[in-house]
This record gives structure tokens, sequence and C-alpha cells, in this order.
């Protein structure tokens, strides 16, 4: 009912469901890493059967992380409009670039073909696989240890003089200051229409004004994180904090055996579904 | 005082996040009663409540049950004039520097009402009188920019775009935190001088109790999304057996005068205004002989 | 990547990023104007804004933080692939940057302006090949939108831009208010 200015409380960031599943008392880094080689991998996967591998994949890894089920339907169902829209266009539309394989219909300028009709499925499955794959990873993993697992994963590049640590640190305060800015930004809307704002009034053609009426909200939400940022720098720096100096952090991860023979297998997955020649 | 109330809230309930596993109760039946030109202190811990409350008034919220009236208007209903209410109901909220978005101070204030459609001379006038009465020199301040502006400063600004719309009603949430002892002072004159002078209902949030005995007709006491109390100043801060049950502070004056009473000395604890707190005590050293001295001496 | 990042770097591109993120998951990214979509994004314009403030890496780590985040909440297939989503996403700050060190000696306000304007150009731009490249569009299709959202959603980026970095910087013409003028 009050939804209008419903910001703060409907955000989602990192939203860790604890359920002590195998998966989430996995070694963050390496559930990280296994996250990316196979995002990759499926990104990159055309073959029917590679994605079908690549879905049973996804939901078994979500059903292992005895997450209910409603956390990843809720990703999917909003985007079924979408990728039945992409499937007609794709259909219609993409048939002229993949006109390999048997043609089913040829009428004007639409082009069937089994080709086509793979690229179809294929985009769609791939969708659903990314949704759950990721849904595993944010859902059992909470954003401290993704941000310590960057900066652990990332750490050999220091040699290379890469700034792991600083990018981690950027990761946390980003994170850190999400939520806080959306309460600011509630209150923010709350106040200017008070005073008589309205948003989205105006002709719509009316870009410059259209524009202009977000004003009173973009503007002081970006004043309010440039303003938070010199209190934040004048406080690190107070405390004598120097970039790229050596530092321990709190939590240490030990990645066990098991840990490894995990990440052993998702690199095998990995490579199957980049290289292996799947016939159909 | 025998009109209707210009605000009347009857058995207000909200929650948050209703049907989630989030879901928070913030309101669970409060009732407000306001007459037009008095001024409201509604007090209460974090979470009570007060904040949600306060945000009805606008129809910034609506209401889930209960009954919420704003000068005759009954904020149930379906379709309501929510740009008139704003209008009415003037809402200053926490460190309303914050929203200040124009660069010349001339031109926030008149963001109000420029929206509104009002003529240009009409909005000058406004624009005129809302920063005459915080205490903004027209002629000098119009053409400056805002980010030079001090705390104080920009507060009286935000508070002239609010006043700029003309509002009957003020409400105000903590409008001094973070503010200077000066700059503190210099507004709650202001907030004054607008329920005394201008006739405007005010109704605001405070955790300080020396602002609420100082500026409230009436005190609401909110706990755990109710009004627990309600009643002058002098009825509220007597009440020992009250305070300590919903753990409401006291200003200091009054707090000196029950240890005093602890003590065995005999004093008026309603005599909390700085003044008459002062000469309470001023009485009890007249009893002695150079106590009075000793006083002046301080 | 030779010079190292300071306190401030850090810190601008961590909450540069976090407005991104912001922006990415609320209604507060979009601006309802005429364009295919409905309305023209700004949730590239932390981005924007890290490149101009503190230069190329931090507007490419805002970039990808912005990147990742529409990655990770995307419920449309097409933002659903990370070559579409975090990859186009990088070089937003670095053009803004390019452009604004190159013009700022001849005036702060069309660099501003012009980084602002190439650097919305590039997200649309690079974003549309992908999507074609991964075929989640035609080339026709592509040209179609980049010119009907990509140029109202330019020009919406410059003028936010425009409005937040000289509101920060405190430049600008010292023009008079609105209401002193003659009636």
């Amino acid at each position: 009912m009050s939804s209008e200015f419903d910001i703060s409380r409907n955000i989602t960031i990192g939203q860790y469901v604890p359920t002590g599943s195998f998966i989430h008392r996995l070694d963050p880094r390496i559930k990280l890493l296994i996250f990316v080689f196979l995002v990759v991998a499926i990104a990159l996967n055309t073959s029917y059967i590679g994605n079908a591998v690549g879905l049973i994949l996804s939901l078994y890894l979500f059903w292992a992380s005895k997450i209910p089920i409603s956390y990843g339907l809720s990703g999917v169902k909003p985007a079924i409009p979408f990728i039945i829209i992409l499937a007609v266009l794709q259909l219609l539309f993409q048939g002229q670039l993949f006109s390999g394989g048997k043609v089913f219909v040829d009428y004007g300028f639409i082009l069937i073909t089994s080709e086509s009709i793979r690229l179809v499925i294929v985009s769609a499955v791939r969708f659903i696989e990314i949704i759950f794959l990721s849904s595993v990873l944010t859902l059992s993993t909470s954003t401290t240890e993704l941000t310590h697992s960057i900066q652990s994963l990332l750490s050999p590049l220091k040699k290379m003089n890469f700034p792991v640590h600083e990018i981690s640190l950027i990761t946390t305060i980003s994170i850190r200051f999400v939520p806080t800015f959306a309460i600011e930004m509630e209150k923010m809307m709350k106040a200017q229409a008070s005073r008589g704002a309205d948003f989205g009034s105006g002709s719509w053609w009316r870009i410059i004004q259209r524009t202009k009426e977000m004003f009173p909200i973009i503007i002081p939400l970006f004043n309010i994180a440039l303003a938070r940022a010199e209190d934040l720098i004048l406080a690190m720096e107070a405390r004598c904090y120097t970039p790229g100096g050596e530092r321990s952090t709190y939590s240490v991860y030990k990645a066990v055996t098991k840990d490894y023979l995990i990440l052993l297998v998702g690199l095998l997955l990995t490579l199957l579904l980049l290289f292996y020649p799947f016939p159909i | 005082m025998t009109v209707k109330p210009i605000i009347e809230i009857e058995n207000l309930t909200h929650t948050y996040m209703k049907g989630t596993p989030m879901e928070h109760v913030a309101l669970k039946g409060t009732n407000l009663y306001v007459e037009a030109g008095e001024c409201i202190a509604i007090i209460g811990h974090t979470g009570s409540g007060k904040s949600t409350l306060i945000q009805h008034l606008n129809g910034l919220i609506r209401p889930e049950s209960g009954r919420v009236v704003i000068d005759g208007e009954d904020l149930a209903k379906k379709k309501i004039d929510l740009k008139t209410l704003r209008r009415k109901v003037g809402i200053v909220f926490q460190n309303p520097e914050d929203q200040i978005f124009e660069k010349i101070i001339g031109d926030d204030i008149a963001y109000g009402p420029f929206k509104m459609g009002l003529p240009l001379k009409e909005v000058r006038e406004r624009v005129k009188w809302a920063m005459s009465v915080v205490g903004l020199d027209f002629e000098e301040m119009k053409d400056r920019q805002t980010f030079a502006l001090s705390g104080g400063q920009k507060r009286k600004v935000a508070l002239a775009g609010i006043l700029a719309l003309k509002p009957k009603i003020l409400v105000l949430d903590e409008p001094t935190a973070g503010l200077d002892p000066r700059s503190r002072n210099e507004l709650l004159d202001k907030i004054k001088r607008l329920n005394k002078e201008e006739k405007l209902t005010v109704i605001f949030v405070s955790h300080n109790m020396e602002e609420v005995a100082m500026l409230a007709d009436r005190v609401y006491v909110m706990a755990d999304g109710k009004d627990v109390l309600s009643g002058t100043p002098k009825e509220i801060f007597t009440d020992k057996e009250k305070l300590v049950r919903h753990q409401i502070g006291t200003p200091e004056t009054v707090q000196v005068l029950y240890r005093l009473t602890d003590l065995g000395y005999q004093v008026r604890t309603d005599a909390f205004s700085i003044t008459e707190a002062a000469d309470e005590i001023m009485k009890l050293f007249a009893g002695r002989k150079e106590g009075t001295e000793h006083v002046q001496r301080i | 990547m030779k010079k190292s990042l300071t306190v401030r770097d850090i810190v601008i591109a961590g909450v540069l990023g976090a407005v991104a993120i912001l922006l990415g998951v609320t209604r507060l990214g979009y601006i309802p104007v005429p364009t295919a979509a409905g309305n023209a994004t700004i949730m590239h314009i932390p981005a924007i804004i890290g490149g101009i403030m503190q230069g190329p890496v931090v507007g490419l780590i805002v970039g990808a933080i912005f990147g990742i985040s529409s990655f990770l909440n995307a419920t449309v297939p097409l933002f659903k692939d990370p070559m579409v989503a975090i990859l186009p996403r990088l070089f937003i700050g670095v053009v803004a940057w390019l452009v604004y060190a190159g013009i700022r000696r001849k005036s702060e306000y069309l660099a501003v302006a012009v980084a602002a304007f190439l650097g919305t150009l590039t997200n649309t731009v690079l974003v549309l090949t992908m999507a074609v490249i991964r075929h989640y569009m035609t080339p026709g299709v592509a040209w179609t939108v980049g010119v009907t959202n990509g140029i109202p959603e330019a020009i919406v980026g410059t003028i936010v831009t425009l409005a937040v970095v000289l509101a920060w910087k405190q430049i600008g013409k010292n023009k008079k208010s609105k209401i002193s003028q003659d009636l």
C-alpha cells in the first residue's frame, strides 16, 4: 500500500540464506572460482547435450544447497515473458545468420532452420542455468565471504602490482554503503514529495524537463555519497591507512581435501562443457 | 478551543513489509488529536513509531487500518488530493539540509511554490516571507550559492523551503538534532514564533526534554507503536511513577527538583522551566541566611 | 598498472560503486523519457563520474561493479550473459576519462559534457554490439534500438552528469536566482 516510497526495504543484496548445506560450508574461494568457470563455460557452450548437462548441474547444485526452490523460481518467473519475446524474435529474424542445418520454413524473409532453433532453445536454457547458478552463489555465500574470496583469489596478481587488496576494499565499501544510501534515498523521496515534487509529470517527450524532474533525488544522492566519501577518506587517513601496505585478515580460509576434490570436479565439468565435441 | 480538531488519528496501525518474513509492526493502534494552533511534542524511544506516525500526516504513508482525518479530510478514502494535502501539512524531515539541490538559495526555497504553479510575483512574495520568518535576509541571501552555507543556515533554508508552501500544519522530525547550541536556540525561537504569531499548528518529534518543556502545549508519549501517555508538559513531567514506567527522560531542571525532594527539601517538582526551577531553589536558600549570596556567586 | 591507488581513489570508487548498485536495483536508475525501452538508464553515470573525478582505473572499477551488479540482478536473458552485462561496462569510465582529459584544458564544462555524452554512447554501442555478437538481436534491431534509445539516453546522461559534477565541484556560472528576474 505504501510501496510508493519503499526502497530500502525492497532491495536485496547478498541475500544469505543459511541452511548449513555442504555448499554453504564449501571454501568460498573455491565456490567463487567454480562459479566463474561454469558461467563462462555455459555462456560459450552451444550444444543441446552440453546445455542439458549444465541445466542438470545447476539444478542439482541448487537442490544440494537446500535453499527453498521459491528463491530460484522468483528469478525465473518475471523473465518468462522476456524469454518468450526473445525466442520469437530470434526465430523470426536470426534465421539468415543461422542458415546451417535443415531448413524447416523458408517464407519471405523468415528462415527457420535447425540451427536457428538451436539458438532459441540454447539461449533460453542458458539463461535458466545462469539464474540458478548465481542464486546458489549469492544465497549460500555471505557478502563478507565473497569479498574475502575475491581478495584471496586475486592475491597471486599482487606480484604484478595489481591492487588486489584495494579492489577488495572497494568491493567492501560498495556493498556496505548500498543499504545506507537506500535509506537516505527513501527519506529524500519523501522529503521532496513533501515539498511538492512529483516524479514523472510533465510531457513525456520533453527529455530535458523530465530529467530535471529527477534532480531533487539524483543530485542529493550523489552529494550525500560524495560527502560520505570525504568523511571516510578523512577517517582512514587519520588512522594512517596506506594503500598497498601488507596486512593480515581476521578470517583465514583453509581449503581441505574435500574442497580441492570439488574444485577438481568443477574444473573437469568446465573443460567438458568447453571442449568436449557433443554430438548434438 | 471547542472547534473540531485539525488532526484526528484513531486506532491507527501500520505494518512494514506485510506478508513477508521481514514483516514489522510499527504502529499498533495509535491515537493523536491536535487542535488548530496547538504545539504538540511527540516523544518516545527509537523504534516506538514516531516517524511512521508523522508520515501519515501528509499521506506519505496511507492508513492501513484506523482513522486519519486531517483538516476534515479522511485519508482512508481511495482518492485524496495528495498535492493539496502536502501543501497543507509541511513535513520537515531529519537533517533537511540534505534535500537542498538547487545551486542558489532563492531557487531552492522557490522550488515548492513553482511546483504549485504560482506566478512569479506570488512565488517571490512567499520566498521573501519564508526567508524573513527563518531569519535570512532576502536581498542579501537570495542569490547566494547554497553550498557555501553553514549547517545551521542550510537548515534554515530547508525550513524556508517548506514554509514557502504556506502550510497550516508544520511537522518537524527532530528539528534541532546535530545543530550547535546557538543555531538550536535560534531555530526553537523561530518555531515558537511560527506557532504563536503565524498561528501554525506545530507538531514536533524530539529527544530533547528541555525543548519539549519549552515549546510544547501538550506532549504525546509513544512506546511500542502506541500512544501511552499524553498531557501538558506539567502533567507528564510531574507523574514520577509513569515517567519511570515508560522510561521517559525529563528536563534536567525536573531531575534536580526530584533529587531535592528525595533529599527531603520542599520544592515544587512541576517548576521545570529554568527560571521557575531557579526560583524554587532560591527559595530553599532564602530559608537559610547566607544562601542567596552563595547562589549569586555561581 | 604502475600507479597505485590512493585512499581517495579507493573510497570514491567504493561509494560510486554503491550508487551504481543502488540505481540498478531500484527504479531510481531509470528516467522515464521516450526511448524504445520506455525509459533512459542512468545507472552507468557513476562510472562516468568515477572516470572524470579519479581517472581511468577508478572509472574501470566502478564500471565493473555496475556490470557485475547488473549481471547478478538481471531478469532478462540479454543481461544474464556476462559478455553483454559486464564486458562493455568496463569501458564506460575509461572513455569518459580519455575524453575529459583531452578537452578539460579548453573548458571544464565542455569536457564534462562531452565525456558524459560519449561515455553513455560507449555503454549503448558496446552493449548492442555484444548483443548482436551473442545473437540476442539482429544488426537491424540493434541499429534501431541504438538510435531510439542511445540518443535520448546520451542526452539524459549528459544533463545528469553535468548537474552532479558541477554541483560537487562547485563550478558554475554565477547566475541569479530565478526569483530575481524582473516581473
